[in-house]
């Protein structure tokens, strides 16, 4: 079974990544840069493929970023869900789709089927091939924004349907939720969707993680830093 | 009655939706089904009948622009024929109401009072939010305008993350007329989108699934594989060149001086409303080989027989057996019915040791009409089948 590489040495080297069909939650507060964590964890490596779907930021940045952390965009798809509202007028392209606004979950649902079609039919990069059957990293930043537009029994549905999925297809899944903003209920049933979950913890503006689901990793706090899409575990 | 907007779909009605009636377009979440639902706007502005759109979680103008990419066509927004409400109305009406019993009155009256100025033939509404905010019973109520007489068409689109007993609820609780499923299956093919219409108005029908691709901004109900198959010379190339509008037989002189297929026949065709892409396997033993492969991923198969020799039926009795592994609709053609000494059908029968319910037709491939009758049945069966 394929593997994804994390991109941080320690974990790597003790489990080699995640395993296919994995899907993770990045629980964690407010200002604490879990998107930086979590595009981190997105960034596909050579022949694998990103799904990104945004409800806080512009498609543009999303690739913005990715671009700056070494990624090749033609392996990226973002799903953007907030610049329509503005520009009804734009237009979707082969990797960068647009919906309405973060209530659309049928919009949603549609343009990632189109983009896991596109990359399983080759007709997603250019010309350019990546793996097959095609690794595939899929974020959604962030389901806390979800959960403001559509009530938490509809949200569970959804991403029921969504990480099944993504099992199916054996793409891991990434996903950010507020770990401050809702109520233990929220965060247990989300969490039920989810074989690992990265918390994360600032304490005297130095970060910290804790991951747990991960076999042969330590569940114990560690501090780390993000630079540029990559994450260091710092001793 | 109103068309759906689909020929296929509107046969299948028995001429369309009933006046008056209420249609739910249940989508799987992630299966491009957006398009029934515009299909049937479409088709009723083109009827010249009123409509309202209900649209609580996007803007006329994202929705219009959403229609040009869906490619339908023109469609004049600004017609009095159509009138919207919005998400900029939602918001009002969530910010001017003090709790969830007094919104919903606010959308009752609003609906009311459009349906009575605009006299709506047809309320079309994207029911997701709604049945959140309110629940299904009182969204339904919300949308629910005029007498038994009077009452507008009310046609739902849902994404329904619940499955079959939400469907259920729609039918048995709240009364729908129509219901088509919209889904997606990796089975037979890779990845394929379907339709079913689970409900219909009068009297039961079975349920049939129909997979369908969307193209040039409509619906287009697709069948990407049927086989002919059957021992050599019994007619097969002969078959699918009737049966095509466009194709190609790849046929050779044989050693007996007769046209044997060398490779695979190819067809493209039509039939009750359907695209359809039609094979002929090589009847050849030496290409018996080739002939799983082509199995595979095929909805349905057309095994012919030449009616007038009983020697080769023990040949196609052994496809047979290869074909039930595959669990997909057969129909039986027995070719060659103009030429003399044609079996009967209870011997063709106890030959190939099939029951009643596989069909044998007794047919001349050369003949156009015998041949669409033929692709017709076999399509019936195909759409009977639940993936």
């Amino acid at each position: 079974m394929y593997s994804y590489k994390t991109g941080i040495e320690q974990i790597d080297q003790l489990s080699g990544g995640f395993e296919a069909g994995t899907n993770i939650l990045i629980l964690a507060p407010p200002m604490s840069y879990a998107d930086q964590l979590a595009y981190a964890l997105t960034k596909p490596v050579t022949g694998e493929y990103a799904i990104i779907l945004s409800t806080n930021e512009r498609a543009a940045e999303v690739v913005d970023f990715f671009k700056v952390a070494g990624s090749d965009k033609r392996f990226i798809g973002v799903i953007d869900a907030i610049t329509k509202s503005s520009t009804p007028s734009i237009v979707d392209t082969p990797r960068l789709k647009f919906v309405s606004s973060p209530t659309d979950l049928t919009g949603i649902g549609i343009k990632f089927s189109n983009i896991i079609e596109a990359i399983f039919e080759g007709e997603f990069s250019d010309g350019e091939a990546g793996l097959f059957p095609p690794p595939i990293r899929f974020c959604v930043n962030s389901v806390s924004t979800l959960l403001m537009y559509r009530k938490l029994e509809v949200l569970y549905q959804f991403l029921h349907v969504l990480t099944a999925k993504l099992k199916k297809i054996e793409g891991v899944g990434i996903y950010i939720l507020n770990s401050e903003s809702f109520d233990d209920k929220t965060l247990s049933l989300i969490k039920q969707l989810m074989n690992c979950v990265i918390e994360i913890k600032i304490d005297q503006d130095i970060s910290y993680l804790r991951i747990q689901g991960i076999r042969g990793i330590n569940s114990n706090w560690q501090k780390f830093s993000v630079n540029k899409g990559q994450v260091t575990i710092l001793p | 009655m109103i068309s759906t907007g689909m020929n296929s779909v509107d046969d299948m009605l028995g001429g369309g939706i009933p006046q008056g009636g209420r249609v739910l377009y249940s989508m799987e979440p992630g299966v491009n089904g957006q398009l029934f639902m515009v299909s049937s706007l479409c088709r009723a502005l083109a009827q010249n009948l009123s409509c309202l759109v209900i649209l609580p979680g996007t803007t006329v103008e994202a929705y219009r622009h959403d229609l040009l990419t869906m490619k339908t066509g023109f469609i004049d927004l600004s017609s009095d024929k159509i009138v919207f409400i919005d998400a900029i109305d939602r918001e009002r009406i969530q910010k001017s109401s003090p709790g969830p019993d007094s919104a919903q009155l606010e959308w009752k009256a609003r609906i009311a009072k459009v349906c009575g100025e605009r006299k709506i033939d047809v309320i079309f509404a994207y029911f997701d939010l709604l049945s959140e905010e309110f629940g299904i019973e009182c969204g339904l109520d919300i949308l629910e305008q005029g007498d038994d007489v009077l009452k507008p068409t009310l046609i739902l689109e849902h994404l329904n993350l619940e499955g079959e007993p939400l469907i259920s609820r729609f039918i048995h609780d709240f009364s729908f007329d129509v219901v088509i499923s919209i889904k997606s299956s990796f089975k037979p093919l890779p990845h394929f989108d379907y339709f079913t219409l689970v409900h219909t108005p009068g009297s039961p029908q079975p349920v049939r699934s129909v997979p369908f691709v969307t193209a040039e901004g409509r619906i287009i109900p697709y069948i990407p594989r049927i086989v002919v198959t059957g021992p050599a010379q019994s007619g097969k190339s002969t078959f699918v060149t009737s049966a095509s509008i466009e194709g190609m037989p790849v046929d050779r002189v044989g050693l007996d001086g007769d046209l044997t297929t060398e490779s695979m026949d190819l067809g493209m065709l039509q039939s009750k409303g359907f695209d359809i892409t039609i094979y002929g396997t090589p009847g050849q033993p030496r290409f018996d080989l080739l002939i799983p492969g082509m199995l595979k991923h095929t909805m349905g198969v057309i095994l012919m027989v030449d009616a007038t020799k009983p020697q080769l039926l023990p040949q196609a009795k052994e496809m047979i057996g290869l074909l039930a592994e595959h669990s997909v609709p057969m129909v039986i053609a027995a070719n060659k019915n103009d030429l003399p000494g044609t079996m009967e059908e209870k011997d063709i029968r106890a030959a190939l040791g099939i029951k009643a319910d596989i069909p044998i037709f007794f047919i001349s491939a050369t003949r156009k009409d015998d041949v669409r009758h033929v692709v017709e049945s076999l399509v019936n069966s195909i759409t009977q089948i639940p993936y």
